[in-house]
């Protein structure tokens, strides 16, 4: 058998918490899986987005050392992944899309199980076990043959799993797949919280962008096994070129030509009229001089509202655009 | 704190030691099945066979050569008696193999439950080692478990009985001969179970090869084609054995060439194994 023992749970002062994957290339046949993935994460809450068949579950499979890998390729919490995988495992938590259940076994017990067998001793894996379950809100189905579950208490009992030992970084595959929108918000809760509150790295493959929105703070965006792009969510902020909408009446026209004299471009929809702004432009700001807030939208507001006034142009509506991540997804996916 | 408000808390380790994986996979397979009131009832009926050879070697021993006419080899307190002994608990290694190890590789193939082992700390061998632990220890349990019994039973019977022969060497020949092919069965029961996802599948396959090749090589012997009784899977174990026991030969086959036989099944399950388990299932 394999040799020593591994204490979960080590000690965590020092402790190199990052993700490096490098030029990572991966195939389970002939065609290539991912191609030249290349990426460094700290701890954080990372939205792995896709659609299907881009390499989301393997890029996961490859960061839990679960297939076979070059040296060099992975190297997580410090190890790399192609021969120390079971080393970094101990700080790793895995929820699975499929299956991911030992049916037969009640929910504490399979909880315990699988802490027992991170390395934690029997007595500590049954009372975190206990600890965990109630924590995503199983105390009561505990006991049950997880067999009888249904699909939301599955997935929690699967998050609890992924949990019991005190992992360093979860990756969760797909974690609200097959659940209800009550059922979706309450797991989407539990999954924020750690990620932001109890200092886990958090690593969400879906191809449900809400569900990114709603947890993540950066995304990496895979297609065809290609690492797209990386950026932090409501990257839009950041961007020079901000879209108003404005909807009013009165002096339009020397309106508009106002905005045009500022060097906006003004595009009618229906009874608005998207007005694009340089923020740089106005502001007098290059990208690199503003933080991860962005540009203040403040500016573009005030300049709108100059021309407006400059011109009797009455107001009923102004506001910045909302752009969902949903259309940079699309727009990056179907570029 | 009670654990009901605690909400997400950080693990702080205890003092206490942690197990091996391949202990913690074998000490669940082996509570599991026992967990079956019917399964238990089996279980005694596999111990019937060594009670009632007890309770011949008991007559035996009182009432002299009369009870020769019982059983032949079987009643038999000298090694190869209790080879026999274990060559006659066949009926139960098949049956309680079958129930216990079918589905114990399938079953995490179909609930992608490979994939939940193989994210912990644990590597190939701790998880086979502790799948086979399982089965060796039912196969144990009806055949050398018993064995430790009889030769106790009759060394406290036995007249003339010396501790030499029935307290160390029968019992060591017998602990050796069940670690080894307890051991090596179970890595060609996993093996099977390995290459499908349902257990009832295995069950065929394990029948086929247990009862299917058996019932070949009687046919064989009935034709007088002895050699053939090579296929006999389990047979072929009870052969090599006759080595270690210093008995006759039980198939018309060289025991050295039933013991080729079964490295060779040994072999083919450990490379069987390492093909098929594996924590990613990739569908070409």
């Amino acid at each position: 058998m394999e040799g020593p023992i591994i204490k979960v749970n080590r000690s965590k002062t020092g402790q190199d918490f990052s993700l490096k994957v490098k030029d990572l290339n991966f195939a389970y046949f002939r065609d290539p899986v991912l191609k030249a993935v290349d990426f460094t994460l700290e701890k954080g809450a990372v939205g792995l987005l896709g659609p299907n068949g881009s390499g989301k579950t393997t890029l996961l499979r490859c960061l839990l050392g679960q297939v076979p890998l070059k040296p060099g390729q992975v190297s997580v919490l410090g190890y790399d992944m192609a021969a120390q995988a079971r080393l970094a495992r101990a700080g790793l938590g895995w929820m699975p899309e499929r299956g991911g259940i030992i049916p037969g076994m009640s929910g504490v017990g399979l909880v315990a199980y699988l802490g027992e067998l991170s390395g934690m001793p029997a007595r500590d894996a049954m009372q975190r076990a206990h600890e965990v379950l109630h924590y995503v809100g199983l105390a009561d189905e505990r006991y049950r043959k997880c067999d009888d579950y249904s699909q939301g208490m599955k997935q929690r009992l699967k998050l609890a799993q992924a949990l019991v030992h005190d992992p360093d970084w979860l990756f969760l595959d797909e974690p609200t797949s097959g659940l209800d929108p009550r059922g979706r918000v309450s797991v989407l809760e539990l999954i924020r919280d750690l990620a932001w509150n109890k200092d886990l790295g958090v690593i969400l493959s879906t191809h449900l962008l809400a569900d990114v929105e709603a947890v993540c703070r950066e995304i990496l965006v895979l297609r065809n096994g290609e690492l797209l792009s990386r950026q932090v969510v409501d990257s839009q902020a950041r961007e020079p070129k901000q879209v108003f909408e404005v909807e009013g009446f009165g002096g339009e026209e020397g309106f508009l030509a106002g905005l045009r004299a500022m060097g906006a471009e003004v595009v009618p929809d229906g009874r608005l009229h998207l007005v694009t702004l340089d923020l740089a432009r106005l502001t007098g700001k290059a990208i690199s001089e503003v933080g991860d807030e962005g540009f203040d939208t403040a500016a573009g507001v005030n300049a709108i509202l100059g021309v407006a006034a400059a011109n009797d142009y009455a107001l009923r509506r102004l506001r910045r655009r909302p752009v969902s991540l949903a259309d940079e997804f699309y727009s990056m996916v179907e570029a | 704190m009670p654990v009901y408000d605690r909400g997400y808390t950080h693990w702080e380790p205890s003092a206490a030691r942690s197990w091996p994986a391949w202990w913690i996979i074998a000490r669940r397979g082996i509570a599991e099945p026992l967990k079956r009131r019917w399964l238990l009832i089996l279980l005694l009926m596999g111990f019937v066979p060594a009670i009632v050879k007890g309770g011949i070697i008991y007559f035996k021993l009182k009432a002299g050569d009369i009870a020769d006419l019982l059983g032949g080899g079987w009643t038999s307190i000298e090694p190869e008696g209790f080879l026999a002994f274990i060559e006659g608990q066949r009926f139960f290694v098949f049956v309680f193999l079958a129930i216990v190890g079918a589905g114990l590789v399938a079953n995490d193939r179909r609930d992608n439950g490979l994939s939940l082992y193989f994210s912990r700390p644990l590597g190939l061998n701790s998880y086979i080692g502790g799948k086979a632990l399982t089965v060796m220890f039912y196969y144990c349990l009806v055949t050398l478990f018993p064995v430790y019994a009889l030769c106790l039973f009759a060394y406290l019977i036995a007249p003339n009985a010396t501790g030499m022969d029935l307290l160390l060497l029968t019992p060591l020949r017998a602990t050796v001969y069940c670690l080894l092919a307890g051991g090596s069965i179970s890595l060609v029961l996993l093996a099977f179970s390995s290459l499908g996802k349902r257990s009832i599948f295995v069950m065929v396959w394990w029948t086929i090869m247990v009862s299917g090749t058996e019932t070949i090589a009687a046919i064989a012997e009935g034709l007088g084609k002895g050699s053939l009784q090579a296929v006999n899977f389990l047979g072929n174990y009870h052969n090599a054995g006759s080595l270690l026991f210093s008995s006759p030969a039980r198939l018309d086959v060289n025991p050295l060439v039933s013991l080729g036989i079964v490295i060779l099944w040994t072999g083919i399950a450990i490379l069987v194994l390492r093909k098929r388990i594996r924590p990613v299932e990739v569908v070409s």
